[in-house]
């Protein structure tokens, strides 16, 4: 596992008279005071021994109204040399912390979120506002007083029902109070709040509706002539407050919700949430092999359909829309086949917590081996017409530079920091499911241009063809009898069902995280006490993360590179809003 | 850990003044002219939804496939026994207790208005369900639920209505659209005890769909065997 050890942990105590070293599922966390955090972070980060030096997570967690003090800061820090995670606490006092961004440059956009749900004011921290949320909007929604369906306040008449009125009964009655909803002026005062000093004349906006954005983002460039001074990006347009949904819905429930976070590689998502929740319960080394297997291969399926439709948008945005037309048709084939094991195409909703809800369909295995058969022909085929394109090459050539620091920094992850050159990728770190059992490379590149996070994207979808291969080869083994979904000795004592009511998930607290085509997809579970709805589920999204890097990457460089640097971080506005 | 370096060699002098790169790409949007079309042409050629497909709900009626237990859970919940081609819904709420959004089920039952003498005295009968489709996300957890098998998704996707209100389906309609649907593809997808089939195929096997579905895999659609080593050959 990718934590540290207790014992290594346990001799921070004795350096430390004010920590204090505990651990819960596999993982160690370090309580310190308010006032001494950023000390022990600074040693934390800079001691040859520790070397945690990449940001992965920060956030709060509520203790209700009445604890005190209320609010807790959690940090999440991993050491590329020694390959270990560990967990920072702290207490809020005053709804106050120090901010972590003279540390890590990538707690600049978490503390703001922090800030924006929770109300923690961060000390220090250069233009503090509101993340998801308009500027003038006066709740905090994920505090536990804040109801989850938040506070109708604004008349807004249906248009839908507009001949009817008020007289429509039952079901169809919608209510005309809405809650707040921001007007054109709340959203200059936003865009005025984001971007405080102008350098220059012109800001440039981008988004929030463009094709080139990819989703619902909006981009705020200070432009010199064609470069860029200055970049902000406000998103929130897709937020939908999944994390305070998690925390008044069951656990299996939940996991619909999680496929319309990152909707491109839907499986994924609820890959990391079942793995966090299984290893919650206790049950993940329990989980039937065949159910294990299954969804590594599974995952691995949707990472290619994932790169698939970022090559093809990725291409049509530099203008060559050819790609976009035959990555689409290999991806009709994968979709194909999802909606004959699944159901569905896009929102797949096929994990369970304790397996998966089915087992594949006659054929199945026979349909996936012929598609990856296939596939490393089409890969030929996209390369020949890309890769060493010269147009292709100057629009991505040594543009955008991410460096090795920026990937500590900013708490990159997934292929973005594998460009840059740093070999993080959970699969080899953390080997769950299947992962520890099947034979892959991690393909890692150089200069950490576009280009190479290009080239690493297309080696990616490579490695994962192979690796459904030897699924495949490892599922034809199992007998049609073999078991797809946990089945406890006491059904007494443990109740688990595939519809997931009456589960009860024990007290406790654990973080889990997966490799998403994003980044590292993180679910940090907090139980108070055993209950069939979690206390608090923070989501650590991978594309939230690796779209900051885009405000400092883009400093420097004409406004055409910002199309190839988005396309190439390839965020999914589901995720980075959720 | 086994890492791969990426990485390709600059463009050489040759493939620069000859345009070698250009060549190559147009010779595979060449080969690529000369293959056949793989779209479906839509309202002329309608692909049928696979067997698991997670569509419209419906209602099933008592058909005689009930699953053993279908009379001991009746009994649990006093309701009154069904006959043939009554709903098999019990009113028990487990669908709603396992939906993701549950205010979109409005499910009620409500005691028979017989004499005191009557066989079915103190039983009762599901008067109200029904089911707000804009709000549901065709998870199908809803399906998985269900004791007696009756609610199930079908295979209608085309939901667009002028009104939201077209989109809450009463209990008539979702009967009517499970009868429609079991009419249709019982059994590819249910057994005679209406649980899932063991061997449901990946995707349906008549003929003129398979004909419509190769298209996208360039007339050679891979046969479908089984998967596992004990499973039988169909």
């Amino acid at each position: 596992m990718s934590w540290i050890s207790l014992d290594k942990a346990k001799k921070l105590e004795e350096q430390f008279a004010y920590a204090k070293v505990g651990n819960s599922n596999e993982y160690v966390y370090v309580e310190v005071p308010k006032e001494n955090l950023i000390e022990f972070l600074t040693f934390l980060k800079e001691s040859p021994d520790y070397q945690f030096k990449m940001f992965i997570d920060l956030t709060i967690v509520d203790h209700d109204v009445k604890s005190d003090p209320r609010f807790q800061g959690v940090i999440i820090l991993f050491s590329p040399e020694f390959k270990e995670r560990i967990i920072v606490k702290t207490w809020a006092t005053n709804e106050e912390l120090p901010t972590l961004t003279t540390l890590w440059s990538g707690a600049k956009w978490a503390e703001r979120e922090a800030y924006d749900m929770f109300g923690i004011r961060f000390e220090g921290h250069e233009n503090l506002v509101r993340m998801f949320m308009w500027e003038t909007y006066p709740y905090y929604p994920l505090r536990k007083d804040f109801p989850l369906k938040g506070y109708e306040e604004v008349e807004l008449p249906s248009l839908n029902e507009v001949e009817r009125g008020d007289q429509l009964e039952g079901m169809f009655n919608y209510s005309r109070m809405h809650t707040a909803i921001p007007t054109l002026e709340d959203l200059e005062i936003t865009q005025k709040a984001r971007m405080p000093k102008k350098s220059s004349q012109i800001v440039l906006n981008w988004g929030p509706l463009h094709p080139g954005t990819h989703g619902t983002i909006w981009f705020l460039f200070d432009l010199d002539g064609e470069y860029v001074q200055q970049c902000d990006i406000i998103i929130g347009q897709l937020h939908r407050g999944v994390e305070k949904i998690a925390e008044n819905i069951g656990y299996q429930q939940f996991i619909p919700y999680t496929d319309r976070m990152d909707y491109i590689a839907a499986i994924n998502e609820n890959h990391a949430y079942v793995i966090a929740a299984e290893k919650l319960m206790g049950i993940y080394d329990r989980v039937p092999e065949k159910a294990k297997w299954i969804r590594t291969m599974m995952a691995e399926l949707s990472r290619i359909n994932s790169h698939l439709l970022w090559l093809g948008t990725y291409a049509l945005d530099l203008g060559a829309l050819t790609m976009f037309l035959y990555t689409f048709r290999e991806r009709e084939k994968i979709m194909d086949i999802y909606e004959g094991i699944t159901g569905a195409r896009f929102t797949i909703n096929y994990f369970r917590i304790g397996g998966v809800f089915a087992d594949l369909p006659y054929g199945a295995l026979d349909a996936i081996e012929a598609f990856i058969k296939d596939f490393p022909q089409r890969i030929n085929d996209y390369e020949r017409l890309l890769t060493r394109n010269r147009i292709w090459l100057s629009r991505n050539k040594d543009v955008c530079i991410i460096t090795e620091e920026d990937v500590y920094d900013y708490g990159l992850t997934g292929a973005v920091a594998r460009a840059s050159g740093v070999p993080y990728d959970l699969r080899k770190i953390d080997k769950y499911d299947a992962y520890g059992e099947v034979e892959f490379d991690v393909p890692v590149g150089e200069k950490g241009d576009s280009y190479d996070r290009y080239l690493v994207r297309m080696e990616e979808m490579r490695q994962s063809a192979r690796i459904v291969q030897q699924c495949i080869e490892r599922l034809r083994k199992f007998s049609k009898n073999d078991p797809y979904f946990f089945q406890p000795e006491d059904p007494k004592k443990l109740k688990i069902s595939i519809d997931g009511r009456g589960m009860k998930l024990p007290e406790g607290e654990v973080y889990a995280s997966t490799d998403n085509p994003r980044g590292e997809l993180g679910f940090y579970i907090f139980n108070k006490k055993a209950s069939i709805k979690p206390y608090r589920v923070r989501i650590r999204s991978g594309a939230f993360y690796n779209l900051q890097v885009f405000t400092k990457a883009i400093i420097g460089r004409p406004i055409a590179d910002a199309i190839t640097l988005l396309s190439t971080l390839d965020p999914v506005v589901g995720e980075t809003d959720r | 850990m086994s890492v791969k370096k990426v990485g390709v060699k600059p463009q050489t002098l040759i493939e620069k003044i000859f345009f070698l790169d250009f060549m190559k790409g147009l010779s595979t949007t060449i080969k690529h002219l000369f293959k056949r079309t793989i779209t479906v042409t839509f309202p002329y050629e309608v692909l049928q939804p696979t067997i698991r497909f997670r569509g419209v709900h419906g209602l099933r009626n008592v058909d005689g496939t009930e699953s053993d237990d279908f009379m001991s859970w009746v009994k649990k919940l006093k309701i009154k026994p069904p006959e043939m081609g009554e709903t098999r819904c019990i009113a028990c709420k487990f669908c709603q207790a396992a939906c993701p959004v549950p205010e979109l089920f409005t499910i009620k039952a409500e005691k028979l208005n017989v004499p005191e003498d009557h066989p079915h005295h103190g039983l009762k009968v599901l008067a109200v369900f029904d089911m707000d489709l804009s709000k549901c996300m065709f998870c199908g957890l809803c399906t998985q639920a269900c004791p007696t098998d009756c609610i199930i998704h079908t295979d209608i996707y085309d939901l667009s209505a002028y009104t939201r209100r077209n989109w809450v389906l009463n209990k008539e309609m979702l009967s009517q659209i499970a009868d429609d649907f079991v009419s249709r593809r019982r059994d590819e997808k249910f057994d005679e005890k209406s649980k899932w089939r063991e061997d449901q195929p990946l995707w349906p096997q008549d003929e003129e769909d398979l004909r419509v579905r190769a298209k996208l895999w360039d007339g050679n659609i891979p046969k479908l065997g089984p998967n596992y080593f004990d499973q039988q050959e169909k």
